[in-house]
Protein backbone atom coordinates (compact mmCIF):
# COMPACT_ATOMS: atom_id res chain seq x y z
CA UNK A 1 0.00 0.00 0.00
CA UNK A 2 1.83 3.25 -0.87
CA UNK A 3 1.99 6.93 -0.70
CA UNK A 4 1.31 9.06 -4.08
CA UNK A 5 4.64 8.33 -5.82
CA UNK A 6 5.83 11.65 -6.02
CA UNK A 7 6.59 12.40 -2.14
CA UNK A 8 9.08 10.61 -0.67
CA UNK A 9 8.62 8.25 1.53
CA UNK A 10 9.33 8.22 5.38
CA UNK A 11 8.08 5.18 6.64
CA UNK A 12 8.50 2.29 5.51
CA UNK A 13 6.66 -0.93 7.26
CA UNK A 14 7.42 -4.09 5.88
CA UNK A 15 5.83 -7.52 6.63
CA UNK A 16 5.90 -6.35 9.92
CA UNK A 17 4.25 -8.91 12.69
CA UNK A 18 3.56 -8.94 16.25
CA UNK A 19 2.48 -11.60 18.59
CA UNK A 20 2.08 -11.46 22.61
CA UNK A 21 3.08 -15.41 23.30
CA UNK A 22 0.57 -16.86 20.92
CA UNK A 23 -1.76 -14.21 20.76
CA UNK A 24 -0.92 -12.79 16.83
CA UNK A 25 -1.95 -9.06 16.74
CA UNK A 26 -0.69 -7.73 13.82
CA UNK A 27 -0.36 -10.12 10.76
CA UNK A 28 2.48 -9.35 8.44
CA UNK A 29 1.53 -5.49 7.71
CA UNK A 30 3.48 -3.46 4.95
CA UNK A 31 2.45 -0.08 3.75
CA UNK A 32 4.70 3.22 3.25
CA UNK A 33 4.49 6.84 4.63
CA UNK A 34 5.25 9.62 2.31
CA UNK A 35 7.48 12.32 3.38
CA UNK A 36 5.25 15.47 5.96
CA UNK A 37 1.53 12.80 4.66
CA UNK A 38 -1.16 12.73 7.44
CA UNK A 39 -1.95 9.46 8.37
CA UNK A 40 -5.14 8.27 10.01
CA UNK A 41 -5.51 5.18 11.88
CA UNK A 42 -8.92 3.53 12.68
CA UNK A 43 -9.48 0.47 13.71
CA UNK A 44 -11.86 -1.61 15.99
CA UNK A 45 -11.20 -2.14 20.13
CA UNK A 46 -7.83 -4.29 20.65
CA UNK A 47 -6.94 -5.14 17.02
CA UNK A 48 -3.18 -3.57 17.54
CA UNK A 49 -3.28 0.49 17.03
CA UNK A 50 -1.30 0.84 20.00
CA UNK A 51 0.79 -1.92 19.80
CA UNK A 52 1.71 -0.85 16.15
CA UNK A 53 2.82 2.85 17.52
CA UNK A 54 5.11 1.03 20.30
CA UNK A 55 6.69 -1.34 17.99
CA UNK A 56 7.51 1.73 15.87
CA UNK A 57 9.06 3.92 18.65
CA UNK A 58 10.59 0.63 20.10
CA UNK A 59 9.13 0.62 23.09
CA UNK A 60 8.27 -2.86 22.85
CA UNK A 61 10.23 -5.39 19.66
CA UNK A 62 8.50 -6.32 16.66
CA UNK A 63 8.08 -10.22 16.67
CA UNK A 64 8.63 -10.23 12.86
CA UNK A 65 8.98 -7.56 10.11
CA UNK A 66 10.64 -4.08 9.99
CA UNK A 67 10.07 -0.34 10.09
CA UNK A 68 12.65 1.85 8.43
CA UNK A 69 12.09 5.41 8.98
CA UNK A 70 14.41 7.54 6.58
CA UNK A 71 15.81 3.85 5.49
CA UNK A 72 16.97 3.15 9.12
CA UNK A 73 16.05 1.15 11.37
CA UNK A 74 13.30 3.14 13.65
CA UNK A 75 14.88 4.24 16.95
CA UNK A 76 13.71 7.25 18.68
CA UNK A 77 17.47 7.91 19.49
CA UNK A 78 18.36 8.33 15.80
CA UNK A 79 15.40 10.04 14.79
CA UNK A 80 12.97 13.27 16.20
CA UNK A 81 9.67 11.62 17.49
CA UNK A 82 7.10 12.93 19.69
CA UNK A 83 4.43 10.05 20.94
CA UNK A 84 0.94 11.26 22.36
CA UNK A 85 -0.25 8.30 24.49
CA UNK A 86 -3.60 7.28 25.11
CA UNK A 87 -3.54 7.29 28.51
CA UNK A 88 -2.51 10.92 29.45
CA UNK A 89 1.18 10.64 31.17
CA UNK A 90 2.82 13.99 33.04
CA UNK A 91 5.36 13.78 35.09
CA UNK A 92 4.02 14.14 38.10
CA UNK A 93 7.05 16.17 39.82
CA UNK A 94 6.93 18.99 36.95
CA UNK A 95 4.55 21.63 36.81
CA UNK A 96 2.41 22.49 33.60
CA UNK A 97 5.29 24.38 31.93
CA UNK A 98 7.93 21.57 33.07
CA UNK A 99 6.36 19.16 31.33
CA UNK A 100 5.60 20.61 28.35
CA UNK A 101 9.44 21.61 28.11
CA UNK A 102 10.48 18.21 29.26
CA UNK A 103 10.91 16.75 25.63
CA UNK A 104 12.82 19.71 24.71
CA UNK A 105 15.18 19.24 27.93
CA UNK A 106 15.83 15.86 26.86
CA UNK A 107 16.56 16.76 23.42
CA UNK A 108 19.07 19.54 24.62
CA UNK A 109 17.38 22.31 23.34
CA UNK A 110 19.23 25.60 23.96
CA UNK A 111 17.90 27.56 26.50
CA UNK A 112 17.33 30.42 25.02
CA UNK A 113 14.74 28.67 22.18
CA UNK A 114 13.27 26.58 24.42
CA UNK A 115 12.15 29.35 26.56
CA UNK A 116 10.72 31.18 23.45
CA UNK A 117 8.90 28.11 22.25
CA UNK A 118 7.65 27.38 25.37
CA UNK A 119 5.94 30.38 25.90
CA UNK A 120 4.48 29.98 21.88
CA UNK A 121 3.39 26.23 22.96
CA UNK A 122 1.70 27.23 26.41
CA UNK A 123 -0.13 30.39 24.93
CA UNK A 124 -1.16 27.75 21.55
CA UNK A 125 -2.44 25.11 23.86
CA UNK A 126 -4.24 26.93 26.34
CA UNK A 127 -2.26 26.20 29.08
CA UNK A 128 -0.39 29.85 29.93
CA UNK A 129 -3.07 30.34 32.98
CA UNK A 130 -2.34 26.91 34.65
CA UNK A 131 1.69 26.61 34.12
CA UNK A 132 2.89 26.47 37.47
CA UNK A 133 -0.16 24.33 38.78
CA UNK A 134 0.95 20.22 38.67
CA UNK A 135 -1.16 17.69 37.22
CA UNK A 136 -2.47 16.78 39.93
CA UNK A 137 -4.34 19.99 40.41
CA UNK A 138 -5.86 20.10 37.19
CA UNK A 139 -8.61 18.05 35.37
CA UNK A 140 -7.61 15.04 33.10
CA UNK A 141 -8.56 17.01 29.80
CA UNK A 142 -5.92 19.58 30.68
CA UNK A 143 -3.52 16.61 31.16
CA UNK A 144 -4.15 15.14 28.18
CA UNK A 145 -3.55 18.94 26.94
CA UNK A 146 -0.10 18.98 28.80
CA UNK A 147 0.81 15.47 26.24
CA UNK A 148 -0.20 17.49 23.25
CA UNK A 149 1.97 20.11 23.92
CA UNK A 150 5.20 18.35 25.15
CA UNK A 151 4.48 16.04 21.84
CA UNK A 152 4.31 19.63 19.62
CA UNK A 153 7.45 21.36 21.23
CA UNK A 154 10.23 19.15 20.33
CA UNK A 155 8.93 20.02 16.73
CA UNK A 156 9.57 16.25 15.84
CA UNK A 157 9.42 15.49 12.24
CA UNK A 158 7.05 12.28 12.80
CA UNK A 159 4.27 13.01 15.44
CA UNK A 160 2.17 9.97 16.59
CA UNK A 161 -0.67 10.20 18.25
CA UNK A 162 -2.80 7.57 19.93
CA UNK A 163 -6.59 8.53 19.91
CA UNK A 164 -5.33 12.20 21.64
CA UNK A 165 -8.96 13.84 21.59
CA UNK A 166 -11.03 10.98 23.12
CA UNK A 167 -10.92 12.86 26.53
CA UNK A 168 -11.35 15.87 25.45
CA UNK A 169 -15.20 17.92 25.82
CA UNK A 170 -15.79 18.48 21.32
CA UNK A 171 -15.17 22.17 21.40
CA UNK A 172 -11.52 22.09 22.18
CA UNK A 173 -11.38 19.09 20.10
CA UNK A 174 -12.56 21.03 17.36
CA UNK A 175 -9.82 23.41 18.21
CA UNK A 176 -6.83 21.17 18.77
CA UNK A 177 -7.63 19.12 15.37
CA UNK A 178 -7.57 22.80 13.70
CA UNK A 179 -4.16 23.78 15.55
CA UNK A 180 -2.72 20.15 14.82
CA UNK A 181 -3.35 20.75 10.85
CA UNK A 182 -1.81 24.25 11.66
CA UNK A 183 1.02 23.00 13.08
CA UNK A 184 1.72 19.75 10.61
CA UNK A 185 1.14 22.69 7.82
CA UNK A 186 4.20 24.38 9.14
CA UNK A 187 6.50 22.01 10.80
CA UNK A 188 5.91 19.84 7.35
CA UNK A 189 5.88 16.81 9.95
CA UNK A 190 4.99 13.54 9.32
CA UNK A 191 1.74 12.34 11.59
CA UNK A 192 0.07 9.06 12.17
CA UNK A 193 -2.96 9.51 14.20
CA UNK A 194 -4.96 6.69 15.53
CA UNK A 195 -8.73 7.60 16.65
CA UNK A 196 -11.48 5.88 16.93
CA UNK A 197 -14.05 9.31 15.66
CA UNK A 198 -14.09 8.45 11.67
CA UNK A 199 -15.40 12.09 11.30
CA UNK A 200 -12.19 13.36 13.19
CA UNK A 201 -10.01 10.92 10.67
CA UNK A 202 -11.88 12.48 7.72
CA UNK A 203 -11.26 15.88 9.10
CA UNK A 204 -7.38 15.87 9.79
CA UNK A 205 -5.87 12.87 7.38
CA UNK A 206 -4.61 13.00 4.06
CA UNK A 207 -5.23 9.05 3.74
CA UNK A 208 -6.81 6.53 6.24
CA UNK A 209 -6.05 3.41 7.05
CA UNK A 210 -8.84 0.53 7.86
CA UNK A 211 -7.56 -2.03 10.06
CA UNK A 212 -9.34 -5.27 10.32
CA UNK A 213 -9.77 -7.36 13.89
CA UNK A 214 -7.32 -9.57 14.73
CA UNK A 215 -5.21 -11.16 13.37
CA UNK A 216 -4.94 -7.55 12.01
CA UNK A 217 -4.29 -6.32 8.64
CA UNK A 218 -5.01 -3.26 6.40
CA UNK A 219 -8.57 -3.75 5.32
CA UNK A 220 -8.79 -0.57 2.90
CA UNK A 221 -7.41 2.51 2.77
CA UNK A 222 -9.22 6.00 1.72
CA UNK A 223 -7.97 8.93 0.34
CA UNK A 224 -9.10 12.22 1.48
CA UNK A 225 -8.23 14.81 -0.87
CA UNK A 226 -10.49 17.57 0.20
CA UNK A 227 -9.48 21.18 -0.11
CA UNK A 228 -8.78 22.66 3.68
CA UNK A 229 -9.99 24.05 5.26
CA UNK A 230 -12.38 21.24 5.34
CA UNK A 231 -16.01 21.57 6.56
CA UNK A 232 -17.93 18.87 8.32
CA UNK A 233 -21.03 19.34 6.24
CA UNK A 234 -19.70 19.66 2.77
CA UNK A 235 -21.06 16.85 0.95
CA UNK A 236 -18.49 15.56 -0.64
CA UNK A 237 -16.91 15.61 3.15
CA UNK A 238 -20.06 13.28 4.12
CA UNK A 239 -19.64 10.95 0.95
CA UNK A 240 -16.26 10.06 2.28
CA UNK A 241 -17.24 9.69 5.89
CA UNK A 242 -19.89 7.23 5.36
CA UNK A 243 -17.55 5.00 2.95
CA UNK A 244 -15.06 4.71 5.78
CA UNK A 245 -18.40 3.71 7.98
CA UNK A 246 -19.43 1.81 5.60
CA UNK A 247 -15.83 -0.02 5.84
CA UNK A 248 -16.12 -0.23 9.24
CA UNK A 249 -19.42 -1.82 9.61
CA UNK A 250 -17.92 -4.91 8.33
CA UNK A 251 -15.74 -5.77 10.91
CA UNK B 1 -5.46 34.71 16.11
CA UNK B 2 -7.80 34.72 18.80
CA UNK B 3 -6.87 31.74 21.58
CA UNK B 4 -10.74 32.31 23.43
CA UNK B 5 -11.48 28.83 23.32
CA UNK B 6 -7.74 27.21 24.77
CA UNK B 7 -8.32 30.13 26.99
CA UNK B 8 -10.90 29.14 29.03
CA UNK B 9 -9.49 27.24 32.13
CA UNK B 10 -10.89 25.79 35.16
CA UNK B 11 -10.88 27.92 38.72
CA UNK B 12 -10.36 26.69 41.54
CA UNK B 13 -12.78 29.10 43.58
CA UNK B 14 -12.70 27.84 47.42
CA UNK B 15 -16.16 28.46 49.44
CA UNK B 16 -15.85 30.43 52.49
CA UNK B 17 -18.10 29.07 54.94
CA UNK B 18 -20.08 31.11 57.40
CA UNK B 19 -18.78 31.12 60.88
CA UNK B 20 -21.48 29.29 62.79
CA UNK B 21 -21.12 27.61 66.14
CA UNK B 22 -21.08 24.03 64.93
CA UNK B 23 -18.40 25.15 62.27
CA UNK B 24 -16.04 26.02 65.01
CA UNK B 25 -17.28 23.25 67.10
CA UNK B 26 -16.44 21.18 63.94
CA UNK B 27 -13.33 23.02 63.32
CA UNK B 28 -10.23 20.48 63.36
CA UNK B 29 -7.80 22.50 65.15
CA UNK B 30 -10.60 23.24 68.08
CA UNK B 31 -10.94 19.25 67.97
CA UNK B 32 -6.97 19.31 68.24
CA UNK B 33 -7.01 21.53 71.70
CA UNK B 34 -10.29 19.59 73.02
CA UNK B 35 -8.25 16.21 72.29
CA UNK B 36 -5.06 17.29 74.44
CA UNK B 37 -6.49 18.87 77.38
CA UNK B 38 -9.24 15.90 77.88
CA UNK B 39 -5.36 14.21 77.79
CA UNK B 40 -3.51 17.02 80.13
CA UNK B 41 -7.20 16.41 82.79
CA UNK B 42 -7.49 12.27 82.63
CA UNK B 43 -3.61 12.44 83.36
CA UNK B 44 -4.00 14.87 86.09
CA UNK B 45 -6.54 13.81 87.73
CA UNK B 46 -5.06 9.64 88.22
CA UNK B 47 -2.13 11.26 89.29
CA UNK B 48 -3.79 13.33 92.14
CA UNK B 49 -5.59 10.07 92.96
CA UNK B 50 -2.13 8.77 93.78
CA UNK B 51 -3.34 5.88 91.28
CA UNK B 52 -0.60 4.00 88.90
CA UNK B 53 2.44 5.85 90.22
CA UNK B 54 2.19 8.87 88.36
CA UNK B 55 3.31 12.49 88.79
CA UNK B 56 1.17 14.96 88.05
CA UNK B 57 1.29 17.12 84.63
CA UNK B 58 2.15 20.05 86.93
CA UNK B 59 5.14 18.38 88.71
CA UNK B 60 6.37 17.20 85.85
CA UNK B 61 6.72 19.89 83.68
CA UNK B 62 7.96 21.88 87.21
CA UNK B 63 10.76 19.52 87.55
CA UNK B 64 11.46 19.89 83.35
CA UNK B 65 11.75 23.86 84.17
CA UNK B 66 14.59 23.36 87.30
CA UNK B 67 16.32 20.95 84.88
CA UNK B 68 17.01 23.51 82.39
CA UNK B 69 18.97 25.59 85.25
CA UNK B 70 19.80 22.76 87.45
CA UNK B 71 22.93 20.55 86.16
CA UNK B 72 22.42 16.79 86.30
CA UNK B 73 25.43 14.85 85.60
CA UNK B 74 26.97 17.78 84.40
CA UNK B 75 24.33 18.85 81.98
CA UNK B 76 21.46 21.21 82.24
CA UNK B 77 18.20 19.78 80.12
CA UNK B 78 19.13 21.72 77.01
CA UNK B 79 22.49 19.53 77.13
CA UNK B 80 20.92 16.09 77.26
CA UNK B 81 18.82 16.84 74.20
CA UNK B 82 21.52 18.20 73.15
CA UNK B 83 23.80 14.69 73.97
CA UNK B 84 20.83 12.71 72.59
CA UNK B 85 20.09 13.98 69.14
CA UNK B 86 23.90 14.66 68.30
CA UNK B 87 24.00 10.85 68.44
CA UNK B 88 20.84 10.33 66.31
CA UNK B 89 21.56 13.01 63.91
CA UNK B 90 25.26 11.92 63.78
CA UNK B 91 23.91 7.79 63.38
CA UNK B 92 21.33 8.95 61.31
CA UNK B 93 23.39 11.21 58.84
CA UNK B 94 26.22 7.81 58.26
CA UNK B 95 22.95 4.92 58.39
CA UNK B 96 21.09 7.20 55.48
CA UNK B 97 24.17 8.43 53.93
CA UNK B 98 24.92 4.89 52.85
CA UNK B 99 21.69 3.37 53.11
CA UNK B 100 19.67 5.46 50.43
CA UNK B 101 22.43 5.52 47.80
CA UNK B 102 22.95 1.16 48.18
CA UNK B 103 18.83 0.60 47.93
CA UNK B 104 19.16 2.88 44.59
CA UNK B 105 21.94 0.83 43.10
CA UNK B 106 20.16 -2.30 43.77
CA UNK B 107 16.79 -1.07 42.46
CA UNK B 108 18.78 0.28 39.26
CA UNK B 109 21.41 -2.38 38.55
CA UNK B 110 20.87 -5.64 39.12
CA UNK B 111 24.23 -7.29 39.41
CA UNK B 112 24.24 -4.55 42.65
CA UNK B 113 20.96 -6.10 43.54
CA UNK B 114 21.85 -9.56 42.79
CA UNK B 115 25.44 -8.99 44.83
CA UNK B 116 23.99 -7.03 47.53
CA UNK B 117 20.39 -8.55 48.33
CA UNK B 118 21.27 -11.89 50.23
CA UNK B 119 23.34 -10.98 52.75
CA UNK B 120 21.27 -7.33 53.42
CA UNK B 121 17.96 -10.29 53.46
CA UNK B 122 19.78 -12.45 55.95
CA UNK B 123 20.52 -9.09 58.50
CA UNK B 124 17.13 -7.15 57.45
CA UNK B 125 15.20 -8.63 60.13
CA UNK B 126 17.23 -8.36 62.72
CA UNK B 127 16.41 -5.77 65.63
CA UNK B 128 19.02 -3.19 65.62
CA UNK B 129 19.40 -3.28 69.42
CA UNK B 130 20.43 -6.57 69.32
CA UNK B 131 23.44 -5.20 68.15
CA UNK B 132 24.18 -3.69 71.64
CA UNK B 133 26.34 -6.19 72.95
CA UNK B 134 28.58 -6.27 69.67
CA UNK B 135 28.65 -2.67 69.28
CA UNK B 136 30.23 -2.38 72.72
CA UNK B 137 32.16 -5.03 72.58
CA UNK B 138 33.71 -3.45 69.49
CA UNK B 139 33.84 -0.27 70.28
CA UNK B 140 33.72 0.15 73.95
CA UNK B 141 30.74 2.13 75.91
CA UNK B 142 31.81 5.55 74.62
CA UNK B 143 29.78 8.05 72.33
CA UNK B 144 30.95 4.83 68.66
CA UNK B 145 28.92 2.02 70.45
CA UNK B 146 25.79 4.38 70.72
CA UNK B 147 25.96 5.59 67.07
CA UNK B 148 27.01 2.47 65.76
CA UNK B 149 23.19 1.25 66.37
CA UNK B 150 21.89 4.48 65.02
CA UNK B 151 23.51 3.42 62.08
CA UNK B 152 22.72 0.33 61.83
CA UNK B 153 18.55 1.02 62.57
CA UNK B 154 18.13 4.15 60.25
CA UNK B 155 20.21 2.18 57.94
CA UNK B 156 17.85 -0.63 56.88
CA UNK B 157 14.51 1.09 56.47
CA UNK B 158 16.82 3.45 54.21
CA UNK B 159 17.65 0.75 51.79
CA UNK B 160 14.30 -0.70 52.24
CA UNK B 161 12.09 2.41 50.97
CA UNK B 162 15.30 3.83 48.57
CA UNK B 163 14.70 -0.09 46.44
CA UNK B 164 10.81 0.31 46.77
CA UNK B 165 10.78 4.02 45.47
CA UNK B 166 12.46 3.26 42.20
CA UNK B 167 10.58 -0.55 41.77
CA UNK B 168 7.38 1.17 42.07
CA UNK B 169 7.74 3.60 39.19
CA UNK B 170 5.09 3.31 36.85
CA UNK B 171 6.83 2.03 33.90
CA UNK B 172 4.94 4.52 31.99
CA UNK B 173 6.87 7.31 32.96
CA UNK B 174 9.93 5.69 31.12
CA UNK B 175 8.15 5.54 28.34
CA UNK B 176 7.57 9.57 27.87
CA UNK B 177 11.47 9.87 28.01
CA UNK B 178 12.23 6.73 25.80
CA UNK B 179 9.94 8.08 22.67
CA UNK B 180 12.01 11.40 23.20
CA UNK B 181 15.27 9.36 22.69
CA UNK B 182 16.36 9.80 26.02
CA UNK B 183 19.11 7.47 27.17
CA UNK B 184 19.62 5.11 30.47
CA UNK B 185 21.26 8.50 32.91
CA UNK B 186 18.51 10.62 31.74
CA UNK B 187 16.16 8.19 32.60
CA UNK B 188 17.68 7.85 35.88
CA UNK B 189 18.03 11.45 36.46
CA UNK B 190 14.55 13.05 34.65
CA UNK B 191 12.08 10.04 35.94
CA UNK B 192 13.93 7.46 38.65
CA UNK B 193 15.30 10.17 40.78
CA UNK B 194 12.29 12.81 41.18
CA UNK B 195 9.95 9.76 41.24
CA UNK B 196 11.58 8.01 44.07
CA UNK B 197 11.74 11.08 46.01
CA UNK B 198 8.42 10.83 48.34
CA UNK B 199 9.55 6.92 49.02
CA UNK B 200 13.13 8.45 50.08
CA UNK B 201 11.62 10.66 52.73
CA UNK B 202 9.13 8.17 53.54
CA UNK B 203 12.21 5.82 54.57
CA UNK B 204 13.97 8.84 56.08
CA UNK B 205 11.05 8.87 58.68
CA UNK B 206 11.21 5.35 59.79
CA UNK B 207 14.61 5.93 59.85
CA UNK B 208 14.06 8.88 62.36
CA UNK B 209 11.65 7.06 64.58
CA UNK B 210 14.01 3.95 64.64
CA UNK B 211 16.85 6.10 65.73
CA UNK B 212 14.83 7.45 68.64
CA UNK B 213 14.04 3.73 70.15
CA UNK B 214 17.84 3.02 69.30
CA UNK B 215 19.60 5.87 70.97
CA UNK B 216 17.54 5.44 73.86
CA UNK B 217 18.06 1.62 74.37
CA UNK B 218 21.62 2.73 73.85
CA UNK B 219 20.96 5.45 76.65
CA UNK B 220 19.27 2.97 79.41
CA UNK B 221 22.67 0.36 78.73
CA UNK B 222 25.11 2.27 79.14
CA UNK B 223 25.56 6.48 79.39
CA UNK B 224 25.88 9.20 81.73
CA UNK B 225 23.83 11.70 79.51
CA UNK B 226 20.91 11.88 77.07
CA UNK B 227 17.02 11.29 77.58
CA UNK B 228 17.31 7.90 78.01
CA UNK B 229 19.72 8.27 81.25
CA UNK B 230 17.28 11.09 82.04
CA UNK B 231 14.69 7.88 82.53
CA UNK B 232 16.64 5.60 83.84
CA UNK B 233 17.80 8.43 86.55
CA UNK B 234 14.25 9.03 87.80
CA UNK B 235 13.98 5.59 87.73
CA UNK B 236 16.63 5.20 90.51
CA UNK B 237 15.68 7.72 92.58
CA UNK B 238 11.88 6.84 92.19
CA UNK B 239 11.22 10.34 91.01
CA UNK B 240 7.98 10.14 88.89
CA UNK B 241 8.04 13.31 87.43
CA UNK B 242 11.50 13.22 86.00
CA UNK B 243 10.62 9.74 84.24
CA UNK B 244 7.23 11.18 82.79
CA UNK B 245 9.46 14.66 81.88
CA UNK B 246 12.15 12.62 80.31
CA UNK B 247 9.37 10.92 78.16
CA UNK B 248 7.40 13.91 77.26
CA UNK B 249 10.65 15.73 76.20
CA UNK B 250 11.45 12.84 74.04
CA UNK B 251 7.80 13.11 72.61
CA UNK B 252 8.78 16.61 71.64
CA UNK B 253 11.96 16.32 70.14
CA UNK B 254 11.75 13.53 68.04
CA UNK B 255 8.03 15.28 67.01
CA UNK B 256 10.21 18.16 66.07
CA UNK B 257 12.69 16.49 63.83
CA UNK B 258 9.80 14.69 61.95
CA UNK B 259 8.46 17.69 61.77
CA UNK B 260 11.63 19.21 60.22
CA UNK B 261 11.48 16.02 58.24
CA UNK B 262 8.28 16.69 56.76
CA UNK B 263 8.85 20.67 56.40
CA UNK B 264 12.01 19.45 54.31
CA UNK B 265 10.59 16.98 51.93
CA UNK B 266 7.09 19.66 51.29
CA UNK B 267 9.74 22.08 50.14
CA UNK B 268 11.55 19.31 47.85
CA UNK B 269 8.38 17.36 46.89
CA UNK B 270 5.95 20.47 45.67
CA UNK B 271 3.86 18.37 43.93
CA UNK B 272 3.01 16.33 46.87
CA UNK B 273 0.79 19.49 48.47
CA UNK B 274 -2.69 19.65 48.17
CA UNK B 275 -4.21 22.63 46.36
CA UNK B 276 -5.26 23.64 49.88
CA UNK B 277 -2.03 24.06 51.07
CA UNK B 278 -0.69 25.89 47.97
N1 LIG C 1 1.94 -6.50 26.71
C1 LIG C 1 0.96 -7.27 26.21
N2 LIG C 1 0.93 -8.60 26.48
C2 LIG C 1 -0.04 -9.39 25.96
N3 LIG C 1 -1.03 -8.95 25.17
C3 LIG C 1 -1.05 -7.65 24.86
C4 LIG C 1 -0.06 -6.75 25.37
N4 LIG C 1 -0.34 -5.51 24.89
C5 LIG C 1 -1.44 -5.64 24.14
N5 LIG C 1 -1.87 -6.92 24.11
C6 LIG C 1 -3.02 -7.43 23.35
O1 LIG C 1 -2.86 -7.04 22.02
C7 LIG C 1 -4.09 -6.62 21.46
C8 LIG C 1 -3.93 -5.23 20.88
O2 LIG C 1 -3.83 -4.28 21.93
P1 LIG C 1 -3.71 -2.74 21.63
O3 LIG C 1 -3.62 -2.05 22.93
O4 LIG C 1 -2.62 -2.51 20.67
O5 LIG C 1 -5.11 -2.43 20.96
P2 LIG C 1 -5.68 -1.04 20.43
O6 LIG C 1 -5.99 -1.22 18.99
O7 LIG C 1 -4.77 0.06 20.79
O8 LIG C 1 -7.04 -0.95 21.23
P3 LIG C 1 -7.81 0.36 21.75
O9 LIG C 1 -8.59 0.86 20.59
O10 LIG C 1 -8.71 -0.16 22.81
O11 LIG C 1 -6.81 1.32 22.26
C9 LIG C 1 -5.12 -6.72 22.56
O12 LIG C 1 -5.85 -7.90 22.36
C10 LIG C 1 -4.32 -6.80 23.82
O13 LIG C 1 -4.97 -7.62 24.75
MG1 LIG D 1 -4.90 1.66 22.05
Amino acid sequence: MGASPDRRVKIQVKNLTKRFGDLLVLNNISFDVADGEFISIVGPTGCGKTTFLNTLTKLIPATEGSILIDGKEADPKTHNLAFVFQEPTCLPWRTVRDNVAFGMEVKGFPKDKLEERLEYILKLVGLSDCANLYPNQISASMVQRVAVARAFAVEPDLLLMDEPYGQLDVKLRYYLEDELIRLWETLKATVIFVTHNIEEAVYVAERILVLSNKPTTIKAEVHVDLPRPRSLVDPKFIEIRKKVTELIRWW
Amino acid sequence: MSNTIADEIVHHVKERQPLTIWSVLGNEYFLYCVSFISFLLIWHFIAAAGLLGLATPEATIKEMIRLMSVKLAGKNLFGHIWASSRRILIGFAIGAATGLPLGLFMALNRYVNAIVKPVFDLFKPMPPIAWISISILWFGIGEPSKVFIIVIGSFVPCVLNAYAGIRIIDPELYDVIRVLGGNRRQEIFYVSFPAALPALFAGIQISMSVAWTCVLAAELVSSRSGLGWIIIRGMKLTKPELVLGGMAVIAIVAWIFSAATSGIEKLLCPWKRGIKEL
